[in-house]
């Protein structure tokens, strides 16, 4: 019992460390990128603000203080849960970030589960199928791995909406919308984890505690299906934590090219706008969501291989 | 585990000939290298010459890859881009893998409290989200093909330290790292003999894994505006701009896109074919 | 298919270009009845409209004042005068109007039947709340605030009639009151906290703002008690649709991909090569709209080397092949322009040439000027200096076909010696880079009404920056003769001498070579055949979706 206690709070110290760390890394980067924070605040750069308004920005928001002064400021705020006010959008941060943390989700988890499916389905068909198989499989995986989300995404919607028509080539909000920006995501993330799965199958397939398993008189398809994969979804899980990480960027070109709002968009455009507490709140959520992300993954490879310790 | 699982090791334990794919994979190697090093013996052509007049044109028996909207040659140009392609991909990867291998050994080698904050240390780097990296140093420090390189490395360094670590930590406890301890070996000796050739092994097949996985991030930075400047002759800046004119110019981003895609391939399969060959030597 | 015969194909190319050219240019003359008579307007339905501009982050124009507010807060707002095709005034809330002798006071009669959409009633008063709501430091207007920068105070001198009193005679004081920025919103709304002004600004117009789901969409109903038209309006009484959807889809094929398969109906930002397809496909149609105010231009840095010099200035003009990149990467749908102005502005002045493509005489004016020297790469150097352009570009406002069109100008200028540094950027970055004076050559729109924004681009005033660092005078000319012609044209209010003088200032800007004019301000949009009536307006060319119904 004391020992599960102290694993958790050393988990959850890990992780406030973790938190502080981001924003603090975002807070020191932002502060590097040229240009005048009021800018942003005032509508943009390039506009013709008078100088009472820039004035009253920097006064309102503080820019002129030391920047610890303004970096404890931040921390303090963020211990709240305040997560401040956006420059350009003249919206709260928490809202907004949390109105798009959905569709961002939504996509990600769907890309994951999908990836693992096709990985799965790939490499386990390759498997059994021989030396051909074999080959043809880890062909068809590196080629996938090596799609840019970009080109894929618009070759899809060349392929699907203008060919043949039979999806739409932006997300209006149906489950249509998603078929293609959930492709798009998951077939490169399934060709990196058909390789790594494929391969542990292989290992997995001559381990001692599957030949046993044969030896019992299980059928082969039993031993496959019950005692290989599960231990030949280990590294997969593990690496599922990284793949999350990897999706997030994923989505900021997806959800640019489909029109969807999410993150990744919203994202992209506060770095360019300078919208520092849009960027610090995006970044601060996507840690919380790996953070629990890597929690899930560990404590589902502890349940697939009891042989694992949660570290 | 996992490094092994990246190397596709061989379970049959028989040396293999090099088959067809491998062949393959040297020819187009070897295509690429002669594209970086002298692309004028592939591409005689001056791949920045503008011909407006034959901007659009599809793939025929003058230009094999068509046009695009300055009527420059696709193929000229695709040749001449190897060069941007390759030197970021290595470069990217060699940043990565440099990073990784000194993160992964401070962590796996100087005890609990090293590993412990660098650890840590890597966990922050995780979850920021990669593109973000990059992003974020490229508007600190301007766009063009250094800081995009710079940035792409940064981003994969984690990834390689952790897996560099775990290896390192497997390696620690295997058969023959007692044995030499037993036997008298110093620490050092240790380390440098037994221990890190052993995990450095598969870092041939990662970078190479690596070499295809930055070469499109740097495109995806084109993609955003970040990369090289025009009139550059770099695939990711092609496939952007063919984007453009994808429904009716569709050769503009196929075969750039192709090329990128052929390089990571070929990266993969020699990286695991040449790993395989040294593990049976 | 061989290219045998390369000289044939060249002029068959050509033929072809000038064939589609032609088409092109009929059917954007004709844009609003280019479709076959259909029947009489179908009331009802919805049309969704998808933007390829930035999102605003608010939509009352009041507030900054950009083209995106511009563009969908004229379905729900409306200023006090329009413009017609003809370039003339015309009116809208406002029915008559008339200026003093001495240019110091204007009086506006106002229409008396029109009441905001919240029941506030529009008089003068109204008008009254809306300059000073404009004028307000606290409001941040930038566009609506420098247009109405010599209006010293407004006075209602009864409930129709409001009297504005000047600082000194300004000529360009309707064609700013035209403007999208300076629309009347409801007082009462206007009273109401900036945030929930910005989420639902409340106005005269044919529509009505329901809801804003930011980076989502914007939803307007129908204002069944819309009475006030412009004077060269379609119809009378409501509009005819029931609802529309604003979108915004930032990627250009997915937007157009978005209309061929009639996910949205109506799109703007189109590109060249979708336009070219647009107009062959039965489904779809092509309206043409340039923006007002000035032309697509290049300016040239004239504050410092190499272009203070102005041989090196026209050496690079003449060096620069733009007519063939405009004809290639544009296929058609962008006309070369000769001129500082758009050429919506009746009193534009043109001057082809100025701007021949010639390098014969660009290397001989290089010479003239001391850049005699070449180095190894071919780039012209003088005292130990290359002839270095700097030319940050904007991603974000220039299109891909014009970042293009400058790669080829890069490539031409390299023949003749220049080097030209293309360095794509962000908004904020290109900026900083502008603010730094850290360009030679840059390319920056401006839209407004009128040719009063030649005193925003090109009077000396205008070199000097605004506290947040911007200034409009990229080219930083800095010429007596041009300050005292622009001083004069903004204050005269005769309209014959207005353009004579506005004439006599373009014909200084062209000849001192300060700028290399490409094309104008380009303004597509494609729509499903099925939409009818949509057309812009003559004021800054947004598209209004009064008139528009759907034929299905």
């Amino acid at each position: 019992m004391r020992r599960t206690l102290g694993r958790i709070t050393a988990r959850l110290g890990g992780a406030v460390f973790v938190l502080w760390a981001v924003a603090s890394v975002t807070f020191g980067a932002l502060r590097l990128i040229p240009g005048d924070p009021a800018q942003a605040v005032l509508g943009g750069p390039g506009s013709q603000a008078s100088p009472e308004a820039l004035a009253a920005v920097n006064a309102e928001y503080g820019f002129g203080r030391p920047v610890l002064v303004q970096y404890f400021a931040q921390l303090g705020r963020l211990a709240t849960g305040d997560l401040g006010r956006s420059y350009a959008l003249n919206v709260d941060v928490g809202p907004l970030v949390l109105s798009q943390l959905g569709g961002t989700l939504l996509l990600a988890v769907l890309s994951l589960a999908l990836a693992w499916l096709l990985a799965l389905a790939l490499a386990t068909w390759s498997t059994r199928g021989g030396k051909i198989a074999s080959r043809v499989g880890s062909s068809l995986e590196i080629v996938a791995a090596a799609l840019p989300h970009f080109w894929f995404a618009t070759s899809l919607i060349v392929v699907f909406s203008i060919w043949l028509g039979v999806l739409p080539p932006i997300s209006t909000g149906g489950i249509a919308g998603l078929v293609l920006p959930v492709l798009t995501l998951a077939v490169p993330l399934a060709g990196f984890l058909g390789q790594i799965m494929r391969e542990s199958l292989l290992i997995a397939l001559e381990s001692p505690f599957v030949l046993s398993a044969r030896a019992r008189g299980e059928t082969e398809r039993g031993v496959r299906w019950i005692h290989a994969l599960r231990h030949a979804s280990v590294p997969a899980i593990s690496l599922s934590g990284w793949a999350f990480g990897s999706l997030i960027s994923g989505a900021v070109v997806v959800e640019t090219i489909f029109a969807r709002p999410g993150l990744g968009r919203t994202l992209l455009t506060a770095v360019t706008l300078r919208d520092v507490p849009v960027v610090i709140g995006v970044v601060m959520i996507v840690a919380v969501a790996y953070i629990l992300m890597t929690l899930l993954t560990d404590i589902a490879s502890h349940l697939v291989d009891p042989r694992l310790r949660l570290t | 585990m996992q490094a092994e699982l990246l190397t596709g090791a061989d379970h049959s334990g028989r040396p293999r000939h090099p088959g067809l794919v491998d062949g393959a994979a040297g020819l187009l190697a070897l295509f690429l290298l002669v594209a970086a090093i002298a692309p004028q013996f592939l591409a005689p052509g001056d791949p920045l010459a503008i011909h407006p007049l034959a901007a659009f044109q599809p793939p025929n028996l003058t230009h094999g890859f068509g046009t695009d909207e300055s009527g420059r040659d696709i193929y000229t140009r695709v040749v001449h881009g190897t060069r941007y392609s390759l030197v970021i991909g290595f470069a990217a990867t060699a940043i990565g893998l440099g990073l990784g291998v000194i993160l992964g050994t401070l962590a796996g080698t100087l005890g609990r409290v090293v590993d412990f904050t660098v650890n840590r240390f890597l966990e922050v780097l995780f979850a920021f989200p990669g593109l973000l990296l990059a992003l974020l140093f490229i508007v600190i420090f301007g766009p063009g093909v250094a800081t995009a390189t710079i940035a792409v490395g940064l981003s994969t360094a984690p990834g390689y330290a952790r897996i560099i670590r775990a290896q390192l930590i497997t390696v620690r406890s295997a058969a023959f790292v007692e044995a030499a301890t037993v036997l008298g070996r110093t620490r050092w000796q240790i380390l440098l003999r037994h221990i890190l050739p052993n995990t450095l092994a598969p870092l041939f097949v990662l970078g190479t894994l690596g070499i295809g996985q930055a070469i499109v991030w740097a495109a995806t930075l084109s993609y955003l505006g970040l990369g090289a400047a025009p009139p550059a002759a770099e695939w990711g800046a092609m496939l952007s701009a063919g984007r453009t004119y994808i429904t009716s110019a569709w050769w503009m981003s196929f075969f750039p896109g192709l090329f990128i895609v052929l390089t990571a391939v070929t990266a993969t399969v020699l990286g695991r074919s040449i790993d395989r060959r040294m593990r049976h030597l | 298919m061989p290219l045998r015969h390369p000289a044939r194909t060249r002029r068959l190319l050509a033929a072809t270009v000038g064939v589609v050219t032609f088409g092109l240019l009929m059917s954007a003359c004709t844009a609003t009845d280019s479709q076959e008579p259909v029947g009489d307007p179908n009331s009802g339905g919805t049309l969704t409209y998808a933007s390829g501009d930035a999102e605003p982050s608010c939509l009352d124009p009041h507030v900054g004042g950009n083209f995106p507010q511009a563009l969908v807060s004229a379905q729900y707002l409306e200023s006090l005068v329009s413009r017609n095709t003809d370039g003339q005034i015309i009116p809208w809330l406002a029915d008559s109007w008339t200026v003093s002798d001495d240019g110091l006071t204007w009086q506006f009669t106002l229409r008396d039947d029109v009441t905001f959409t919240d029941g506030t009633a529009f008089d003068a008063a109204a008008v009254q709340a809306n300059i000073a709501h404009v004028q307000n430091p606290t409001t941040l207007s930038s566009t609506g605030y420098l247009a109405l920068g010599k209006v010293t105070g407004t006075e209602a001198l009864s409930p129709t009639v409001v009297r504005f009193t000047l600082s000194e005679p300004d000529s360009a004081l309707l064609e700013s009151l035209s403007q999208p920025w300076l629309a009347m919103e409801s007082p009462a709304a206007l009273e109401r906290s900036q945030d929930e002004n910005c989420a639902s600004p409340v106005g005269t117009g044919p529509f009505i703002v329901q809801s804003w789901v930011k980076q989502n969409a914007i939803i307007l109903v129908r204002n069944d008690d819309y009475v006030s038209p412009p004077a060269d309006a379609g119809h009378s009484g409501p509009a005819y649709l029931d609802q529309v959807i604003w979108r915004f889809i930032p990627d250009s094929a997915s937007r157009y991909a978005a209309l061929q398969s009639g996910e949205v109906d109506v799109i703007d930002n189109a590109q060249p090569d979708t336009i070219v397809q647009a107009t062959q496909s039965d489904s779809l149609e092509h309206l043409n709209s340039p923006r007002p105010g000035a032309s697509n231009r290049i300016e040239l840095n004239s504050g410092q080397a190499p272009f203070n010099d102005v041989r090196v200035r026209e050496a690079f003009i003449r060096s620069a092949n733009v007519d063939d990149a405009v004809s290639s990467l544009f296929q058609g749908t962008a006309i070369r322009s000769y001129s500082a102005l758009s050429s919506v502005e009746t009193t534009a002045i043109s001057n082809a040439n100025l701007f021949d493509y010639d390098p014969a005489a660009a290397r001989k004016l290089l010479d003239a000027a001391g850049w005699t020297e070449t180095d190894a790469d071919g780039y012209r150097v003088k005292d130990g200096v290359r002839l270095s352009v700097r030319f940050p570009v904007s991603t974000n406002q220039s299109i891909p076909a014009e970042q293009s069109v400058f790669e080829q100008i890069q490539a031409t200028a390299k023949e003749t010696g220049f080097e030209v540094k293309l360095s794509p950027m962000d908004l904020s970055s290109w900026y900083a880079a502008l603010a730094s004076n850290d360009y030679d050559a840059v390319s920056a729109p401006y839209t407004k009404v009128g040719p009063d924004v030649l005193r925003i681009l090109y009077h000396s005033d205008s070199i000097v920056p605004a506290p947040s660092g911007y200034f409009a005078n990229h080219a930083q000319v800095n010429d007596p003769e041009i300050d005292e012609l622009l001083t004069t044209a903004a204050s005269t209010t005769d309209a014959a001498l207005r353009t004579s003088l506005y004439a006599d200032a373009q014909e200084h800007i062209l000849e001192g070579f300060y700028i290399l004019p490409l094309y104008d301000q380009q303004n597509h949009f494609l729509l499903r055949s099925d939409v009818v009536g949509l057309r812009t307006l003559p004021t800054v060319a947004v598209p209004t979706l009064y008139d528009a119904w759907l034929n299905r």
